[in-house]
């Protein structure tokens, strides 16, 4: 092929994929749901859970009759889901992408925090304020949980747990049942946005419920040697040891800790780490390891939830962050009928204010565990329990009053 | 059609960022420093508007110079090593400057709270654009018209003297010195002047994404911004234009439609690209730009094989 | 700084010079690839953990020492893909070619490695777990010690085919001089891909020795594992086996220690201004090759 012909097929070739689109032709009406996350890459297991959660939810409720709209006629509920592979560009291309299609006025993402902070950081400040060139589209975060990150724009939502108040819960919980323990010893994955921004409220909760803080180890994400943190660990020999990290590093640091003879009186995790995934890698050392948790098959709702996740694709399960997916889904699905929404080409403006409006107007949403409470600046307080490591799997340990 | 001027707007800084590979790429130094030029003018320019308030052009100028500067401090050692110890080096480099910044604070009280880097946790508030209403249209005009501007200057410096000499010393660095050619000044040169660029680029994505922290200016980033000029071949500055265009447009966001396959496509599509294409997508220039660049010839590594006289055979491994 | 201070630091140093090894072995790998072909091969760190990953299906079926030679196995087979697929069509005049061809294998791999495991760590076998030498409050890691006898072998290995093996011969000989090889009738194409395979074997027990040593496996091993083995091949010396593995042992060590002295976020930055001061010091690296080339 000559090269003008190899540039013209290339140059077609590249203008088309531009141009395709997810979008059905189906002949019935549809109301889009859109989801954003790292799908793809070492956390990619985050989004195609989240996004198997919202389908799993979608199917529930398309089977009792759809979602109906403001003009008073049924839609099938479809859910778009974009891969931001966990990096800052591909979330803001994501979004805008989103932003850009005339049946997009809610999506719900992303799942790594270092994807939120920017993205929000794109949306219009305040609502109203017509000097801001921000976007303004709604958004519903299931993942993200880095502390604080609604605050940054009026337009973000989020019902992800509040770490500050589980980590007090936990530690109130140890003083009153296990008085014995006097001394805590910190692990923290540093690099992590999620988990270095937890840690200081684990240390912080763990000093003010009557712990001495003897002191923390530090490691990076993609560490391979542990013994010099294990060792000041040992030297330390801290009653209570908490290790705020993500599976990979946990698993590499309890291994270490099995190998040095570390044995504390009680471990305490990461949330993000009560996933399959710690004790795919390592259930026999993370033996006791106690996590406090908003989601746990404890309830006739999220024993059937759970269910129709596995329906979806065998291979998923149903964990605490797309639980928040699923959730997501069902109060989005109430507040589309409440207010309305005509999820129309020329009415979608419209619809991204009445779908922010309705998310700032709502006192409490539905839950998997119960009723989840909502914050002034636009968090969730989610119900809560604590669950354990016993035998290669998690089993509740205490639920708190809440 | 926000979303196409969202996407022009990161093709444009990734433009930029692999303009300045091309510059250091050009006198045959393999350099994987852009990253750390990168994340100085992004720290730089940031904290400059969010928590001084500078205007907008200041912060990315002095983001930019700064660049510059530690990039001709780099430079002056970088002339006593070639080859892989050069990528090493400069790998190494790059790394001390994410480590750097993932150690630095430094916040101020700003009208809603404490602004500025804060370590490991990163530096978000970077909100002049949104802030100052800018539209997308204006911000694209912004980051292409710099693009312009920073290619009309490769341009003209390859025409002149300057690129003469960063070619030469590309080609053969003993032949170069043996014609009078100071190595240093052309080394030094290219080297500062492609971290001024990679300063500038950094800047405007600091105030793009209103948020940064170290895992953005990783390894990955650094191999990108040599990527853009190898796949898209030395001899002309649009071959790295359509390389950006072609890793950005085409494999991250045309080919989203493959949903998970997409990730798994795209370092195939890299080796296929290099198999096929090997000294970059354009051969030659495109049209008028070609008359200018007309001396530009693929620099050809022939170090240890000798020239092999009237056969124009081909070695392969 | 008291005794137990004292102790802790040659612990910390001890430590990181065992698993040092594991980087010796991968920066043999880099050199010696660079050394026959004079090309980087970026790909080499993710192989080796894709190797140690390959080795995954035998864990439960066989004893762990066969699980690390069916990795080391499988090492040579994705070395000798990876040079058919990265190297063997791309001209020899084009190193910038080859080495985005391999950073866009090493991405390719990586992501392969997440796909199928869906990213989850996965536990893998290590030998000698529980078992350490100790002497009062310093211990000797059992898993360790073997890794670095392991690692040792190898090496051995390695020289005894360089130095009385045919193979070994035609390595060299190319690696000198390609032409002057070739007019000798040695095959320059076969020799590189035998010198891909035989790194793709030490990659193969360097990458199940990282997943021993830590525990498990995960992706996320592939870039600190190819930036600290580049490291290790451009402070050893380019093309130098001894340099690298002196080297390696060295990286290793100083890792830790100045972890021990100046905790993780600095960490990296100490490791990379040590490999400053040799290319300061000693450009040519520890053993700068015959001929110093670059």
């Amino acid at each position: 092929m000559s090269i003008a012909a190899k540039r013209a097929l290339f140059a077609i070739a590249f203008v088309a994929s531009l141009g395709v689109s997810n979008s059905t032709h189906a002949q019935e009406k549809t109301v889009k749901i859109y989801g954003f996350g790292a799908k793809s890459g070492v956390v990619g297991i985050f989004g195609q859970q989240s996004e198997a959660a919202m389908q799993a939810a979608a199917a529930i409720i398309n089977k009792s009759g759809g979602v109906t709209l403001g003009d008073g006629s049924k839609a099938r509920l479809v859910i778009d889901y974009l891969d931001d592979r966990c990096t800052a560009e591909e979330g803001i291309n994501a979004l805008r992408r989103i932003a850009s299609q005339n049946d997009a006025f809610v999506a719900i993402g992303p799942t790594c925090s270092n994807v939120a902070e920017p993205v929000f950081g794109i949306l219009q400040k305040k609502t109203g304020d017509a000097s801001d060139s921000g976007i303004q589209f709604p958004l519903y975060t299931d993942v993200a949980a880095k502390g604080g990150l609604a605050s940054i724009s009026q337009w973000a939502f989020r019902n992800v747990p509040s770490e500050a108040n589980m980590y007090k819960a936990i530690f109130e919980w140890i003083k009153a049942t296990k008085p014995e323990l006097k001394t805590f010893w910190g692990g923290v994955e540093k690099d992590f946005a999620h988990s270095n921004a937890t840690f200081g409220v684990i240390k912080a909760q763990a000093g003010s419920n009557g712990l001495q803080v003897l002191g923390q180890s530090e490691w990076l994400l993609n560490d391979t040697n542990f013994s010099t943190q294990v060792r000041e660990m040992r030297r330390a020999n801290a009653d209570v040891v908490a290790i705020s990290a993500h599976p990979f590093t946990t698993c590499g640091v309890l291994k270490e800790m099995a190998r040095q003879n570390v044995r504390p009186k009680l471990l305490v995790g990461l949330t993000s780490s009560s996933s399959m995934e710690t004790l795919q890698g390592c259930a026999a050392q993370a033996e006791g390891l106690i996590i406090p948790t908003s989601f746990a098959p404890v309830t006739d709702q999220a024993k059937q939830a759970a269910v129709a996740v596995q329906a979806i694709n065998p291979k998923y399960n149903m964990d605490l962050h797309n639980a928040a997916a699923f959730e997501n889904v069902f109060t989005l699905k109430e507040l589309i009928e409440k207010n309305k929404i005509m999820a129309r080409p020329d009415s979608i403006q419209a619809d991204r204010v009445k779908m922010r409006d309705a998310l700032a107007a709502m006192k409490e949403t539905q839950g998997l565990l119960g009723k989840v409470g909502r914050t002034d600046d636009r968090e969730a307080i989610k119900p809560y329990l604590f669950v354990q490591a016993k035998s290669g799997n998690w089993v509740v340990a205490h639920t708190p009053k809440q | 059609m926000d979303f196409y001027l969202g996407l022009a707007q990161v093709i444009g800084i990734h433009s930029l960022l692999g303009l300045s590979a091309w510059c250091v790429l050009h006198t045959g130094q393999v350099s994987l420093a852009q990253g750390g030029f990168f994340a100085i003018g992004a720290y730089l320019a940031g904290m400059l508007t969010s928590m001084f308030q500078w205007p907008l052009g200041y912060a990315l100028a002095t983001g930019a110079v700064s660049a510059c500067a530690v990039a001709i401090a780099i430079g002056f050692p970088a002339l006593r090593i070639k080859g892989l110890m050069l990528v090493v080096a400069t790998t190494a480099f790059a790394e001390i400057i994410r480590l750097f910044f993932f150690n630095f604070k430094w916040r101020v009280a700003g009208p809603e709270g404490l602004v500025g880097p804060d370590g490991s946790l990163g530096f978000g508030g970077i909100r002049y654009f949104p802030a100052n209403g800018w539209s997308s249209f204006e911000l694209n005009a912004l980051i292409w018209s710099l693009v312009a501007m920073v290619m009309v200057l490769l341009a003209w410096l390859d025409r002149s003297r300057v690129g003469t000499m960063w070619r030469a010393i590309g080609e053969d660095e003993l032949a170069a010195q043996c014609a009078g050619i100071n190595l240093t000044a052309a080394k030094v040169s290219a080297f500062g002047i492609g971290g001024a660029i990679a300063g500038l680029a950094g800047g405007i994505f600091a105030h793009y994404a209103t948020h940064i922290e170290h895992g953005n200016f990783g390894i990955l980033l650094a191999t990108f911004a040599i990527a853009y000029p190898i796949l898209g071949g030395l001899a002309s500055l649009w071959g790295t234009i359509i390389a950006v265009i072609f890793v950005q447009g085409f494999l991250l966001e045309g080919l989203r439609f493959l949903g998970e396959w997409r990730s798994l496509l795209f370092g195939v599509l890299i080796i296929v690209v290099m198999i096929i294409r090997p000294s970059g997508l354009l051969k030659a220039s495109l049209g008028m730009r070609g008359r200018l660049n007309k001396a530009a010839r693929e620099p050809e590594y022939r170090r240890d094989q000798a020239k092999s006289g009237t056969t124009d055979e081909v070695h392969h491994a | 700084m008291d005794l137990l201070d004292l102790i802790d630091l040659i612990q910390a140093l001890t430590d990181g010079v065992l698993f040092g090894t594991t980087y010796a072995l991968i920066g043999i790998g880099f050199t010696l690839i660079f050394g026959v072909m004079h090309k980087i091969n970026l790909s080499y760190a993710a192989a080796s953990i894709g190797a140690a990953y390959l080795s995954l299906v035998l864990v439960n079926l066989v004893p762990a020492p066969i699980v690390y030679l069916g990795a080391a196995l499988a090492g040579g087979v994705l070395g000798w893909l990876i040079y058919l697929i990265c190297f063997r069509f791309i001209p020899l005049e084009n190193p910038l070619a080859t080495l985005m061809s391999t950073v866009g294998m090493l991405l390719a791999i990586e992501e392969l490695i997440s796909h199928l495991t869906l990213g989850m760590p996965q536990n893998y076998p290590a030998l000698f777990a529980n078992s350490n030498l100790e002497f009062g409050s310093f211990f000797l890691r059992g898993d360790l010690l073997f890794i670095f006898f392991l690692g040792c072998a190898a090496m051995f290995a390695l020289t005894m085919l360089l130095k009385r093996t045919k193979l070994g011969l035609a390595t060299r000989a190319v690696a000198q001089q390609a032409t002057a090889a070739q007019l000798c009738g040695m095959s320059v194409s076969a020799t590189n891909g035998a010198t891909f395979v035989i790194a793709g074997l030490l990659g193969g027990i360097a990458g199940s020795m990282a997943g021993a040593a830590i525990g498990v496996l995960s992706p996320l091993m592939a870039m600190p594992l190819t930036v600290k083995g580049l490291v290790v091949t451009v402070i050893g010396g380019l093309g130098s086996i001894p340099g690298a593995i002196i080297a390696g042992l060295m990286v290793g060590g100083a890792e830790n220690l100045f972890q021990f002295l100046r905790g993780v976020s600095e960490r990296d930055i100490y490791v990379m201004l040590l490999l400053f001061v040799f290319l300061t010091l000693k450009p040519g690296g520890l053993f700068a090759a015959p001929g110093g080339r670059d």
